[in-house]
């Protein structure tokens, strides 16, 4: 499993507006997550989606280009991964680079990755099992 | 395989319905099949389809009003689909697409 997904994304809009959407929280409630956040260097936040709730510290505020917090999915242990917002401001826009990283330090068990993984090899051996099976019947 | 563990498997195997599913948990609120079609370019009677199997994997509820009938996400059931989620990439693939939305919508000049 890797460590770290990253994203680029090209918005129509100025750095101000963008960098706006993702430090105001009303403005990150309204788009991504019910929000208590600030973009204070550490900041306690809490993202909170149904039963989800997500915590982290603000590690970092560069005003308009940078910003970085931890993230921790409540109900994952102690797993801390890391998210990093990254700015620049280009002639159609702004360029968005998304970071999550950390995220291998998720446990195996209970993923979908791992899910899917027994799923297949559930099926395999089913498959196996029944090729034997007719074997035999074959044979028999 | 348990019955149940196949038919949330056979459920979640379509793309399709993984998209319901992540717009049933991203709403954070029941939508009326009206709603969820909206967002398809299937017809009414395809998603339809879709909402019977994920019910019947126990994803999804629905409920009757009037004569609208709305699905919402079953979290419990949905802790396979949540973490499914936690693989992130289409978490922040959608997120990202969410914020051009909503920035395109904030400040459109009216």
């Amino acid at each position: 499993m890797k460590d770290l997904i990253k994203k680029d994304h090209t918005y129509a809009h100025s750095i101000d507006r963008v960098w706006a959407a993702i430090t105001d929280p009303a403005q990150i409630t309204a788009w991504f997550i019910k929000a208590n956040f600030k973009a204070e260097v550490g900041y306690d936040y809490t993202f909170q989606h149904e039963q989800t709730i997500i915590k982290g510290k603000v590690l970092e505020v560069s005003p308009v280009t940078k910003l970085v917090y931890t993230w921790n999915v409540s109900g994952t242990g102690d797993v801390e991964t890391t998210v990093s917002w990254q700015l620049s401001p280009i002639p159609e826009g702004t360029h968005l680079t998304l970071e999550h990283s950390g995220i291998s330090n998720y446990p195996e068990e209970g993923l979908a990755t791992t899910m899917f993984d027994n799923f297949s090899k559930g099926w395999i051996n089913c498959i196996s099992e029944l090729e034997k099976y007719l074997k035999e019947v074959a044979h028999a | 395989m348990p019955e149940q563990v196949d038919r949330i498997f056979k459920a979640i195997a379509d793309p399709t319905r993984r998209e319901i599913i992540n717009l049933l948990v991203v709403a954070a609120t029941s939508l009326s099949i009206t709603q969820i079609t909206e967002k398809f370019d299937i017809s009414r009677q395809g998603i339809t389809k879709h909402i019977k199997s994920l019910e019947d994997a126990g994803l999804i509820s629905i409920s009757s009003e009037g004569r609208e009938k709305y699905c919402s996400a079953t979290p419990i059931q949905l802790k396979v689909v949540y973490d499914w989620l936690t693989s992130y990439e289409q978490f922040w693939t959608d997120k990202l697409n969410d914020l051009d939305d909503f920035l395109n919508k904030k400040y459109t000049t009216n």
